[in-house]
């Protein structure tokens, strides 16, 4: 890498799109541009290639193409799924079951649930980051509509027994739609809906070299859920709205180039991300969470004991590196990560966390860079 | 030089980030979050507004320098927020900008400047910082209307080793000119007037809400007589003539203010003369210096002729040469030499000793 050229590593926020997905986008323009539900020739060319890239999606996660609805990204998908089985719910005993260390876009959904007087359960994880199966089952009763359990957590990578838990359900013979937040997961995960055993999940474009502004909605066949949008009869009558036809051919593309290189994709990851922490291990007083369980190849979540992550970060990116606290925050507000808080780090360290993502186009020698950027802003802190 | 700029949005420190940027220094742009809503959100009104660190990221992307909104929300509110109300719980008048100036922008900021390998920080207060043989002096602007060094008076010479004012030569049209050659967005915003965490809210209110016991009592005459009762002293500060029940002929003032008893004294007018006064939590810049002293009783205030006595280390007794209205306990006194600070400190009424801090 050259001196100057700035390293990315937040990647779990949004990665740069890949050569084909721009390629798609602008041919998908350039000659299918019309509205996908038209009665002409231009837009039967539009309707193919969605129809087209629809398959091919639903290829990829083991599901049949009707249960793929495209949505704006993964936290619309979220909200879709969390709020509608709460409206008009004729049952006022209605429960959610969720855990303390969802994405925001549903925490924020779960808690305008609440705010209508159903019962929100709340399930935390374990001091190492881990949902138990069986705080999960036991949250789940007879009114519980709707269990979301994502699939690895953004802000840690550490992944969630999302498999076991559908297995616990099933088991419990409930009515009850699983839902998964697999948008981290699919980052660096060959995924199938079916053998995970979940009903519904969210998928976002811009987390595998996708657009933004495009997400799925995986739902079973088996579930019925209210439109969230309404207006035209797109989408199966889904989701109203012309359909951002370039965003799904673009995704579409992307999906194919990573889940092609997946295995080559991740060992250079790996091989990148274990650099850069042994590294910082060996030389500094640190800790990265999830070491001791599985964990997504991508993300590494480090505690720099006695530094505060705001200073650093500002630090990093000063030298050219790019990371993030956690999750995004446009004000500037130095809250608790609420994932940390339900892992039960202390607070004299909680505000000392930063998140690195690696990604799909970091490149060989970009985890030994990281590390020698953290150590000179470690040292000049000091 | 790597130079950390305070950033408020207003255009002083737009056109500091414009000068030392154009001086050829690496700047960096730091607006400081102080003051949040419930939700962690940037408050509507008042200071450091959600629109007031929009306006702050416009003007460091039209320099091209990097900007951070960084969280001091913790600080202000242990030390300046707290102070203020506990202030106004004691019947004192409080002065929530040099709290903050002492606790936030050159204490916890400057240590952060210093983490980020900055040589030095620079906001846009008008003062200036004059070099005399390795010690660093504090002056007042050149443009005497907009002087702000009143409320730096704490900075000592190894602080103002690390700080810059560029405003401190400029007139404040000038820097609207700056701000308008350099095309900053800000160069005719109004400025800022209030309290910054108050905002436009009377700042009574905010106080009553967070002042958990009552502090209602007596209100009473300079003959010892009662005037009635008072909903609470918080609403009083020495000098006041609002509250006070009328009908006494002569326009009556606040004189004293007794918070253990929760009396609030009035007198006529002349009670408030104001002769000699004590100093309290006093620092100076570099050395005391005792010739042609001058105090300042207020924010921009007229400087009055003065001589001061040490009573302690950190605690002084201010004779004016002649006396004067409206001195308030908690406000500062800040003492100058021509232009030069001397040095500062908390104002303790004599008619008020029983409240010494």
């Amino acid at each position: 890498m050259k001196k100057n050229e700035y390293l990315y590593l937040d990647h779990a926020a949004s990665t740069p799109m890949r050569d084909v997905a721009f390629e798609a986008y602008k041919k998908t323009e350039a000659e299918a541009f019309a509205n996908s539900s038209g009665g002409h020739a231009l837009s039967r060319k539009a309707k193919n290639i969605l129809e087209d890239s629809r398959d091919n999606i639903a290829g990829h996660f083991g599901a049949a193409p009707k249960e793929i609805t495209f949505t704006s990204g993964g936290t619309e998908a979220d909200n879709w799924i969390i709020k509608m089985p709460f409206i008009n719910n004729k049952n006022k005993s209605a429960e959610l079951v969720t855990s303390e260390i969802e994405h925001e876009a549903v925490l924020a959904s779960a808690e305008w649930v609440e705010s209508l007087g159903y019962k929100v359960n709340l399930v935390p994880c374990d001091n190492r980051g881990v949902i138990e199966t069986k705080d999960v089952l036991e949250a789940v009763n007879s009114n519980t509509e709707i269990v979301s359990i994502m699939l690895a957590n953004n802000e840690t990578g550490i992944i969630q027994p999302v498999k076991e838990i559908a297995q616990g359900l099933k088991a419990l013979n409930s009515k009850l739609i699983f839902h998964s937040d697999v948008v981290q997961a699919v980052a660096t995960t060959k995924l199938d809906f079916h053998n995970l055993g979940i009903q519904s999940a969210a998928i976002s474009g811009h987390k595998i070299g996708g657009p933004k502004g495009i997400g799925i909605m995986y739902l079973s066949s088996e579930v019925k859920l209210p439109s969230f949008l309404h207006g035209g009869k797109q989408e199966l009558e889904r989701r109203a709205g012309t359909v951002n036809v370039s965003g799904v051919a673009s995704l579409s593309a992307a999906l194919d180039e990573q889940q092609q290189n997946i295995i080559s994709q991740n060992e250079k990851i790996r091989n990148e991300r274990q650099e850069f922490e042994n590294i910082l291990k060996n030389s500094q007083d640190i800790i990265v969470l999830g070491d001791d369980v599985d964990r997504l190849e991508h993300i590494s979540n480090i505690q720099f004991k006695g530094f505060n992550s705001e200073t650093l970060m500002v630090s990093l990116d000063l030298q050219g590196l790019g990371v993030s606290r956690g999750s995004a925050c446009a004000s500037g507000a130095q809250k608790p990560s609420h994932v940390l808080q339900s892992m039960k780090i202390s607070s004299d360290v909680i505000n000392s966390h930063l998140r690195f993502s690696f990604g799909w186009n970091s490149k060989k020698g970009d985890g030994i860079h990281a590390a020698e950027i953290v150590i000179a802003s470690i040292e000049g802190m000091k | 030089m790597r130079v950390l700029v305070a950033m408020s949005g207003g255009v002083d420190s737009s056109v500091v980030a414009g000068l030392l940027k154009s001086q050829g220094h690496e700047v960096i742009g730091v607006t400081m979050k102080l003051w949040e809503g419930p939700n962690g959100e940037m408050p509507e009104t008042g200071c450091c507004t959600a629109s007031d660190s929009e306006d702050a990221r416009k003007v460091a992307a039209k320099l091209d320098i990097p900007y951070y909104v960084l969280d001091y929300t913790e600080s202000f509110s242990e030390k300046v927020v707290d102070n203020f109300i506990d202030m106004y719980a004691r019947g004192l008048t409080p002065n929530p900008c040099v709290e903050c100036n002492r606790s936030v922008k050159f204490d916890h900021f400057l240590k952060q400047a210093k983490k980020l390998n900055c040589d030095k920080v620079a906001t846009g207060h008008y003062a200036k910082v004059v070099e005399k043989d390795k010690t660093f002096e504090l002056h007042k602007a050149d443009y005497l209307d907009k002087d702000q060094s009143y409320v730096l008076h704490m900075l000592t010479s190894s602080t103002l080793e690390h700080v810059m004012f560029p405003l401190g030569t400029i007139s404040k049209p000038e820097v609207r000119q700056i701000a308008a050659d350099l095309g900053l967005k800000t160069a005719f915003k109004k400025d800022s007037q209030d309290i910054c965490f108050v905002g436009k809210k009377n700042y009574r209110n905010f106080v009553d809400k967070r002042i958990d016991i009552s502090t209602s009592g007596e209100i009473v005459n300079s003959d010892g007589s009662s005037m009635g009762q008072h909903s609470g002293v918080h609403e009083f500060t020495v000098g006041q003539r609002k509250g006070i029940p009328g009908g006494q002929g002569a326009p009556k003032y606040v004189t004293k203010i007794d918070v253990r008893n929760k009396k609030v004294f009035v007198g006529d007018k002349k009670d408030l003369l104001t002769a000699s006064f004590y100093l309290e939590d006093v620092s100076f810049v570099n050395d005391i210096v005792n010739d042609n002293l001058t105090i300042q009783t207020r924010y921009n205030s007229e400087d009055l002729p003065c001589t001061i006595e040490m009573l302690s280390e950190h605690s002084l007794e201010v004779t004016l040469l002649e006396p004067t209205y409206g001195v308030a306990p908690g406000q500062f006194g800040v003492l100058y030499t021509g232009t030069k600070l001397i040095g500062g400190g908390r104002i303790t009424s004599k008619l008020n000793e029983a409240l010494t801090v």
